[in-house]
C-alpha cells in the first residue's frame, strides 16, 4: 500500500489511559457506485497526491476493499473523514494499531 | 461534440440534447425532498439507508460510538448545507441554459461544475441505495428492458465521467 501510517514507538501503558501519540488512520472503503475516474479525482484534490499515487490507492481500494489514504491527529484525521462524506466516498477512522 | 468542454477562464461549456435536460429537470427537487426527509435527520443504525450511505459513519469501531456521535452532532448541519448549497446551484444552472437548434447550453463556473459533480454523485449513491447494489457493476447506458432506475444509473455515471474528464483536463 502506498500510505502506511508513521510507526511511533509505543511505551507500555493501560489500554485505558488517552494516547495521544498514536496516529489514526482514514480508510476509504470499495463502493459499487463510485466511479473509478472520480475516486482518483477526490485524492488528487482532497489529498494533493499525484496522479499515480491517486490511481494507486483507488486500485487498492477497488481490488483489496479498502485503502488508507491519510493518517494522523484525530482532529486531522476527522477533518479527512468529513471532507471525503462530502465527496460521497465512504470513509472512515480508526487508531492505528 | 464534447458535453462538457473547458472554455478558459476556469468555466466549462455543458452541453445536452433537450431529452437529456428533461431527464435531469426533476433531479435536483427529488433529492432535496429526500434530503429534507424527516427520516434523513436520524443517524446510526435506525437511519434510512439513503441517509445512512450519504452521512455515513466516521468511526466502526463499537468502542468508538461515543465519538461517532460526537462527530455527527458537530459535522452533520454542515455536510447537509454543502449538499443543499449544490443542489441549489444545480438548480440554477438548469434554468439558465439556453436552447438553440435543440441542443442545451449553459456555462458553467468551477464552483458550479463541483457542485454538478457532488450532485450526480449523490443521486447516483442514493440510486444505488434505492437498486440494491452492492456489488460492482457495468451496465450499457441503451440496454433495453433495464429498469428505468438502472438506466438513469448508468446515463448518470456517463455524465459525471466526462465531468471528471473535463475538470481532470
Amino acid at each position: 500500500m502506498a500510505s502506511t501510517a508513521p510507526t511511533k514507538e509505543r511505551t507500555e501503558q493501560p489500554e485505558d489511559v488517552a494516547e495521544p501519540d498514536v496516529p489514526w488512520i482514514v480508510i476509504v472503503w470499495n463502493d459499487p457506485i463510485n466511479l473509478m475516474s472520480y475516486v482518483v479525482f477526490v485524492f488528487q484534490k482532497l489529498f494533493g497526491y499525484s496522479k499515480e499515487k491517486a490511481t494507486k490507492l483507488m486500485l487498492d481500494v477497488h481490488h483489496k476493499g479498502k485503502a488508507v489514504v491519510s493518517s494522523g491527529p484525530r482532529e486531522r484525521a476527522e477533518l479527512d473523514v468529513y471532507r471525503l462524506h462530502s465527496y460521497g466516498l465512504w470513509a472512515t477512522m480508526q487508531k492505528d494499531r | 461534440m464534447a458535453i462538457f468542454k473547458r472554455i478558459g477562464g476556469n468555466r466549462l461549456r455543458f452541453r445536452l440534447s433537450l431529452e437529456e435536460v428533461s431527464l435531469l429537470h426533476d433531479l435536483p427537487e427529488q433529492l432535496r425532498e429526500l434530503l429534507g426527509d424527516e427520516r434523513a435527520s436520524q443517524t446510526g443504525e435506525g437511519a434510512d439507508p439513503v441517509t445512512r450511505r450519504l452521512f455515513p459513519p466516521a468511526y466502526l469501531e463499537p468502542a468508538d460510538a461515543e465519538q461517532d456521535a460526537e462527530f455527527h452532532r458537530l459535522m452533520r448541519d454542515d455536510l447537509l448545507r454543502t449538499k443543499l448549497d449544490q443542489l441549489e446551484l444545480v438548480s440554477k444552472t438548469l434554468a439558465r441554459g439556453n436552447v438553440s437548434s435543440r441542443r442545451w447550453t449553459v456555462e458553467l463556473s468551477e464552483e458550479e461544475a463541483a457542485a454538478w459533480l457532488g450532485v450526480l454523485n449523490d443521486v447516483r449513491l442514493a440510486l444505488g441505495v434505492r437498486l440494491g447494489i452492492t456489488e460492482d457493476f457495468d451496465v450499457p447506458v441503451d440496454l433495453p428492458g433495464q429498469p428505468p432506475e438502472l438506466q438513469l444509473l448508468a446515463y448518470l455515471g456517463w455524465l459525471q465521467e466526462h465531468l471528471v474528464e473535463a475538470l481532470s483536463a
